[in-house]
């Protein structure tokens, strides 16, 4: 059972993190080039203009009086609205339609490492030093080494352009239009094909789905085999391990019964701290495949300084990588009590 | 029966669980640093940009920065880093880095950040 101090206390490591991240994103756009208030004015608009709009916005005023301003609006809630992007939307709007677009990616994303990496990581421990291990390995360390924006372009060519079992971008093919429940694509339109006992609209989101989570799922994956691998190799080594077999009981069901859920507790711990980079990794994933999530939404708003829509999205990051850590460390503690001690 | 003696050194007690009052004067010494930090980095920077108010912005902008890093870092530190040590450790990665040092090191930036911070909004709107 997991403490509720051991709780209260992560949960109360969540401000700093995110007052952390408020504040360096703050620091970044104010140092980075360019005037907002020029480019809310537009680039015809006179000095006066311009003038007029750094007025109302604030930015005459001395920069800790803007970090103050910023820091009491992130406290209540009030992350402005898009300069740029989808002017004069909140940017809360605008995140809640774009998010679950992002988090569906990441979601498979991380399946798909989990489920690959996971199986890997055993068999290359199991059978350590042969030509199945080796093979594994190479294969984690390519994952590693290969940065999505280049394995992105290299899948769209093999299975949409040479193959083409594949679509290559968006999230659906143009002719379905399914009706939004979720924001998630394969729920929605799963739970449109039980409502109408048609799932063409549900394989053509699987389908482009496939991609885009594959490559992020298999940079996952070679980290977390990686991972399992390591940790197994050291339960396998440990006493009861060996009493188990000595007893008489099958090596698979000895490493799967007895080795596998101690071994896995390291492991939770790089699928947390992974998640981070799944959500770096959909940004570019994104912008490869043609996906309109938050990642594309916020290399646009970098381009051309929406900086609300920036610092909206950062935090937004930020906020969902701390709770998957949280629910990473209670997760943790569950398996091995001794941690929230 | 009483228990047998604790013979763990001090020093070594103090690093495993640091008290409040060591947190302090680790954050504590380089806010003060950065104090003195904050006066120069004003002083360059008005130099450099021919204003006082531009000077005050940007010696302020330089501590927000370091402010921040050193809480995101601490923070960060705090909430994944006995997950990283240890993965640095079953990756056979060989580096030192530590969860404590690195908490202690994030301290010292953020105290240093708040510090030229602070120095930089105060003479700045005493100066303008």
């Amino acid at each position: 059972m997991v403490s509720k101090r051991f709780v209260l206390k992560r949960l109360l490591l969540l401000v700093p993190v995110l007052f952390g991240v408020a504040t360096l994103v703050f620091a970044i756009l104010h140092l980075s080039p360019g005037d907002p208030a020029r480019v809310i004015a537009g680039q015809r608009a006179t000095d006066a203009q311009v003038a007029a709009v750094r007025a109302d916005l604030g930015l005459d005023d001395p920069l800790w009086v803007q970090y103050g301003r910023y820091l009491v609006d992130i406290v209540t809630l009030n992350l402005g609205e898009s300069y740029i992007i989808q002017r004069g939307t909140p940017i809360l709007t605008i995140l809640r339609a774009r998010l679950p677009v992002t988090l569906e990616l990441a979601i498979y994303g991380q399946v798909i490492g989990i489920l690959l990496g996971i199986p890997f990581g055993i068999i290359s421990a199991v059978k350590q030093d042969t030509l199945t291990d080796h093979l594994t390995r190479v294969g984690a360390l390519t994952g590693i080494s290969m940065p999505i924006y280049w394995t992105g372009p290299l899948v769209i060519l093999l299975f949409a352009q040479f193959l083409n079992v594949l679509p290559a971008s968006n999230r659906i093919a143009s002719q379905f239009d399914p009706p939004v429940y979720t924001g998630l694509i394969t729920v929605d339109t799963f739970v449109f094909g039980l409502q109408s006992g048609e799932f063409a609209a549900f394989v053509s989101a699987a389908s482009h789905m496939l991609l885009p989570a594959a490559v992020i799922g298999v940079y996952g994956m070679a980290l977390i085999s990686r991972m399992m691998r390591s940790s197994m190799l050291e339960v396998i080594r440990q006493d009861y391990m060996r009493t188990a077999r000595a007893k008489g009981q099958g090596a698979k069901i000895t490493v799967m019964k007895h080795g596998f859920q101690n071994a896995l507790i390291p492991v939770i711990t790089v699928i947390g701290i992974q998640f981070g980079t799944l959500l770096g990794g959909a940004v570019l994933t994104e912008t490869v495949f043609g996906i309109g999530g938050i990642g594309t939404m916020l290399v646009q708003a970098i381009e051309v300084g929406d900086y609300p829509v920036v610092q909206g999205t950062v935090l937004v990051f930020a906020f969902l990588f701390t709770l998957v850590n949280l629910g990473v460390d209670l997760t943790y503690s569950y398996l091995d009590p001794r941690i929230d001690q | 029966m009483s228990p047998p003696p604790d013979d763990t050194p001090r020093r070594e007690l103090d690093r495993a669980s640091p008290t409040l009052s060591r947190r302090l004067t680790v954050a504590g010494g380089a806010f003060l640093v950065g104090l003195g930090g904050g006066v120069v980095a004003l002083a360059v920077a008005t130099l450099l940009l021919s204003s006082v108010a531009d000077g005050a912005d940007t010696a302020f902008l330089l501590g927000v920065l370091l402010f921040g890093f050193g809480t995101l870092g601490w923070s960060g530190s705090v909430l994944a880093g006995r997950g990283f040590e240890e993965m640095q450790r079953r990756l056979d990665t060989g580096a030192d880095w530590t969860e404590m040092d690195s908490r202690r090191a994030m301290a010292r930036i953020g105290g240093f950040g708040a510090g030229v911070m602070l120095a930089a909004a105060t003479l700045g709107t005493l100066l303008t």
